[in-house]
């Protein structure tokens, strides 16, 4: 598909087309990523940021970060966190897509309020409102598991326990970002022409079979972006630990977005707060090349 | 043809709105003569004293002849915002901040030095101790006190009735006994309280500390020590960790968020609070009961030594001029009016404990106990990585881990107190 | 421009079984099964928002109780009128619709552009390109935050409603046009030379081909970068002092004070906030994604 139809004589056009897009990203954001990876070798706290100015430090702040055994526990914990997010957001959001398109006309409607309206609520509002839900004294999550029978769940504090705890922080992230994965796809899935799933579905192809061969190679370039997107997103999720927590998480929350806030950003270090953040990218970046080239090359071969 | 002209009109739009953007520049200062206007930043409780902040701006303009503009600031990440504004060249001319945010920016030389002029500020003599103590870095103030929260303790004056308590406690043992009767009276209720203290709450479990003579910390020379290991502390713990496990069914590894909702409820004895906590446990907006109106009383938090009260941590908030404000010295002329005899009276007849304790008295009559618990108050080390210590939870911590018994006293204080000595002894 | 095309070029590979059982009857019955279970899901996911939404109507003593009031026993307007009265409300609705008209408006046709790139062209640079878009989006937006300002301080576009639909733009960019790029590069390239050798010029057949057949990304797209920008809190608080510049979502923000949370007029003013993206989008979605497309695909 990559090859070039008319074009191939004039060779700026692809330029020309990426211009706007290119300066507004490298003219915003260049500086300021240039600025990230300086400090991370630098000293720099509240004294040098209000000079402008730094002192080198070298590679100290990433030894430090690289020695800390503890920084390790850390990305292992970040990892599982984001694994299973991101299934289940990638999941129930596939699920959701492909029952949309199955769905009466008015039921699709129904789901599509239902999901907008997840997404356009602001954070720091579904953070408010899962709070409620899970609270010790008022939650009506406990109220309604104990009315259900399954034990007495009055005040049962969800975030006593990490793991509780940070299920109920997967709850809600998986919740707020499953809209944008199903509203993606689904409008992805409009490209699926149906005369192909209906001409499989005669043939006799089973459900799996329909989305694997007709389905799939249609919204893979949209399907691999938003799974991509959640890793990058999970991956940092700093936000809701630190709210539903009460700023005060234990140790067994701290995945590394809440690493990074304690250690650096939030004390006012900044140098290791960019050396955290370039790490970070490094780490995300080993799985993201691989897989986008991965990508490119399936569509290429294709 | 049409997608062309969309296309050509988006960005036309964007280059206006850049034209105007770029034109738009408001040079309002010069850094020679008096400049037109003055840039404050208040945070938005000041909303509710904004008669006194308009007042405060008239007469510095008739005055001076210069506006001061106030531009309202949110506390989610405003931190982030200060740090960039101080960084950038728009830093604003006064800002304001919580008295446990202070030691960071005073130990970077972010503010500008106001000890030569504290007599500039009327009742400077006068000034809280736990205010001052927040302002003060090796020796230099850096910023005005502005007003305090003081803790008391809130309780529900009917049910106290129903379980026959006439007098409030004036010691911990009768506090005790008066949670002994509510609790004989109530406890059947598995929602009730006797006294709701939530494990969290470091300001509680910290000024047992202090009631039994203990400290956090303790700086000899230009080293800092943990403490909170040494007998005095633990004892004081101890009595903290009776008070929780006795009598409260709060969260004890949560915070005090809904505090005050609970409370309204009526499933409350006793509390723990700051004097505002009274409207917000009537205020239906914020989830409470007006109908509680008349059962509120409160009483300073009594001490383990008959007779005298328990030390108080003073929360609130000071006021700085940031060291890149271009407009010191009127800043610093406006700070002298916001910060005098009259508008503080203001603040205190809203119940806030100002920032003179000359002013005291200004309190009215409902929030009197908490000026009386005001008159005996602790601050936590202004050290420059005392920052550290709270965004790590350190405090929090390690009173759930004695609540929950998940470690015992001696040994989660020592951890505790290691931990603190490390963090205020590292260097930059 | 037949189905066939389309239809040839979509299917790599059809399954080769024999003929099974009778479909047509399978399908009505999963049909109602899928309908149920999209509903089941949807009353799931709505709750929430239900709690956010009914929490506004209630008066003050029932936001938190024991036991849960599905219906409050009165409805009231009070946080509704609290909301709407508090200084700054309708400047920050007309501040946020306007932040975010112009990042849509621009993102969409700058990332289109730069996904007809991507899609259509094999250049030199490409590869880093795509390196680059995706670098970008794994930067936590904290950890720019600070230079981001400084940046748009020498440029003097703090404070600016335009600095922030500049910041806002780098960051939904990369996304827009790599999901764009997903959309075009689905639509076959022998479907627009077939237009053009019909006798269309280039634009017409990107109007007549290109477009309609992306339009539900585009749509998509539109929606991710207006919630984005509606939503996003940090960047416009700390780029925008003046409280007659501010956002909606800062706004928010001033419910919370040391003196506790507002809550029943912050869901008021949540449930308000929320209304108008989806109306806006439930409109959006009917009329885009199911009607243009269909219709000109199939004519």
């Amino acid at each position: 598909m990559s090859v070039p139809t008319v074009p191939r004589r004039i060779r700026s056009i692809p330029y020309l087309l990426l211009a706007p897009a290119l300066i507004v990203i490298v003219g915003v954001l260049g500086y300021p990523l240039a600025t990230l990876v300086q400090i991370s070798f630098q000293k720099y706290g509240l004294a040098e940021l209000l000079k402008g100015s730094g002192s080198w430090t070298g590679l100290s702040h990433y030894t430090d970060i690289v020695g800390d055994s503890f920084f390790w526990g850390v990305v292992g914990r970040t990892i599982v966190f984001t694994a299973v997010n991101v299934a289940l957001t990638v999941g129930a959001g596939t699920l959701i897509a492909l029952l949309m398109r199955k769905a009466h006309r008015a039921v699709r409607l129904t789901a599509t309020v239902a999901l907008v309206a997840v997404w356009a609520t602001p954070g720091l509002v579904a953070i408010a409102v899962w709070q409620w839900m899970f609270d010790y004294e008022f939650g009506v999550v406990n109220w309604l598991l104990t009315k259900l029978g399954a034990g007495d769940f009055t005040h049962h504090n969800w975030f006593e326990n990490p793991v509780q705890g940070l299920g109920v922080v997967t709850a809600v992230i998986v919740w707020g970002a499953v809209p944008f994965v199903a509203i993606s796809l689904h409008a992805a899935l409009t490209q699926v022409p149906d005369e192909v799933v209906e001409a499989a579905e005669l043939d006799g192809a089973g459900r799996l079979q329909v989305f694997r061969y007709v389905i799939l190679p249609v919204i893979r370039p949209v399907l691999a972006l938003l799974t991509l997107l959640q890793i990058i997103w999970d991956f940092q999720v700093f936000n809701q630990v630190w709210v539903m927590t009460g700023g005060a998480p234990t140790e067994g929350y701290y995945l590394i977005g809440v690493y990074s806030y304690v250690q650096s950003f939030g004390v006012g270090d900044y140098g290791s707060g960019a050396a955290v953040a370039v790490v970070m990218v490094l780490l995300l970046a080993l799985v993201a090349f691989g897989y986008v080239r991965g990508l490119l090359r399936k569509e290429q071969t294709q | 043809m049409l997608t062309c002209r969309s296309v050509m009109l988006a960005i036309g739009a964007a280059l206006a709105l850049t034209a105007t953007a770029a034109c738009g520049g408001n040079g309002s200062s010069n850094s020679s003569g008096k400049p037109e206007k003055i840039t404050i930043w208040l945070q938005p409780e000041a909303a509710e004293w904004s008669a006194t902040v308009d007042k405060v701006n008239a007469e510095f303009k008739t005055k001076y002849g210069i506006e001061a503009v106030v531009q309202t600031q949110q506390w989610e990440d405003h931190l982030t915002k200060l740090d960039t504004a101080l960084a950038g060249t728009k830093a604003p001319d006064v800002v304001e901040l919580g008295n446990t945010e202070t030691a960071k920016y005073l130990a970077a030389g972010a503010f500008a030095d106001l000890t030569a002029h504290k007599a500039e500020f009327e009742n400077s003599d006068t000034w809280a101790k736990g205010l001052t103590d927040s302002c003060t870095y090796e020796g230099k103030v850096s910023c005005v006190p502005y007003y305090g929260g003081s803790r008391a303790v809130i309780y529900n004056k009917s049910l106290f009735a129903k379980a026959g308590i006439t007098d409030t406690p004036t010691s911990l043992d009768e506090l005790y006994a008066a949670a002994d009767k509510l609790k004989a009276k109530f406890g059947s209720d598995p929602n009730f309280s006797a006294f709701y203290l939530p494990g969290r709450q470091i300001f509680a479990g910290m000024s047992f500390v202090r009631d039994y003579g203990g400290d956090i910390a303790r700086q000899d020379k230009d080293s800092w020590r943990g403490t909170l290991d040494a007998p005095q502390a633990q004892q004081g713990l101890a009595a903290f960790k009776e008070l929780v496990t006795k009598y409260s069914k709060a969260d004890k590894t949560g915070g005090d968020r809904t505090q005050d909702a609970t409370f309204a409820k009526g499933k409350v004895g006793m509390t723990y609070g700051l004097s505002w906590e009274i409207d917000a446990i009537i205020d239906p907006k914020r989830a409470g009961n007006p109908a509680m109106k008349d059962k509120i009383g409160a009483f300073p938090m009594p001490s383990h030594t008959p007779g005298q009260t328990m030390p108080v941590f003073l929360g609130g908030s000071d006021l700085a001029i940031p060291a890149k404000s271009r407009n010191q010295e009127w800043a610093r002329k406006w700070l002298a009016l916001y910060t005098a005899t009259a508008p503080q009276s203001d603040l205190a007849a809203k119940g806030l404990i100002p920032n003179s304790t000359k002013l005291l008295d200004k309190v009215p009559d409902a929030a009197a106990p908490f000026a009386e618990a005001a008159r005996k108050t602790w601050f936590t080390p202004v050290a420059e990585n005392w920052i550290t210590v709270e965004k790590k939870s350190i405090l929090q911590n390690l009173q759930v881990s004695i609540l929950t018994g998940k470690a015992g006293l001696p040994d989660a204080t020592a951890k505790a107190s290691k931990e603190i000595t490390e963090i205020l002894n590292t260097r930059g | 421009m037949s189905t066939g095309t389309l239809a040839r070029t979509a299917t790599p590979t059809r399954p080769g079984k024999p003929p099974a059982a009778p479909a047509r009857r399978r399908r009505g019955g999963r049909g109602l099964a899928s309908n149920l279970a999209l509903l089941a899901i949807s009353a799931v996911m709505f709750f929430p928002i239900y709690w956010m939404a009914v929490t506004a109507f209630k008066p003050g003593p029932e936001i938190l109780s024991y036991t849960p009031h599905w219906l409050p026993s009165r409805f009231t307007l009070d946080n509704f009128t609290a909301a709407v009265d508090r200084p700054f409300f309708w400047s920050g609705v007309a501040n946020s619709l306007l932040v975010v008209s112009a990042t849509v408006l621009i993102a969409l046709v700058v990332a289109f552009l730069g996904a007809v790139a991507l899609a259509r062209f094999e250049f030199t640079g490409r590869q880093l390109f795509v390196a680059m878009i995706l670098v970008v989006q794994m930067v936590p937006a904290g950890a720019l935050i600070i230079p981001i300002y400084l940046m748009l301080n020498r440029a003097g576009q703090t404070d600016q409603l335009p600095g922030v639909v500049l910041a806002y733009l780098t960051f939904v960019l990369p996304f827009a046009i790599w999901m764009l790029r997903g959309f075009v590069v689905n639509v076959p390239v022998e479907l627009e030379e077939a237009a053009l050798i019909d006798g269309c010029n280039r634009l017409q057949a990107f109007r007549r081909v290109l477009f309609p057949l992306v339009a539900p990304g585009l749509v998509a797209t539109a929606v991710y970068t207006a919630i984005q920008a509606w939503n996003e809190f940090l960047l416009a608080y700390v780029l925008i002092s003046t409280p007659e510049k501010q956002t909606m979502t800062v706004w928010l923000a001033s419910f919370t004070t040391t003196r506790g949370t507002e809550y029943g007029p912050l869901m008021a003013a949540s449930t308000l906030a929320a209304l108008p993206v989806v109306i806006f989008f439930a409109l959006a979605q009917r009329r885009v994604v199911s009607g243009l497309t269909a219709g000109s695909v199939k004519g």
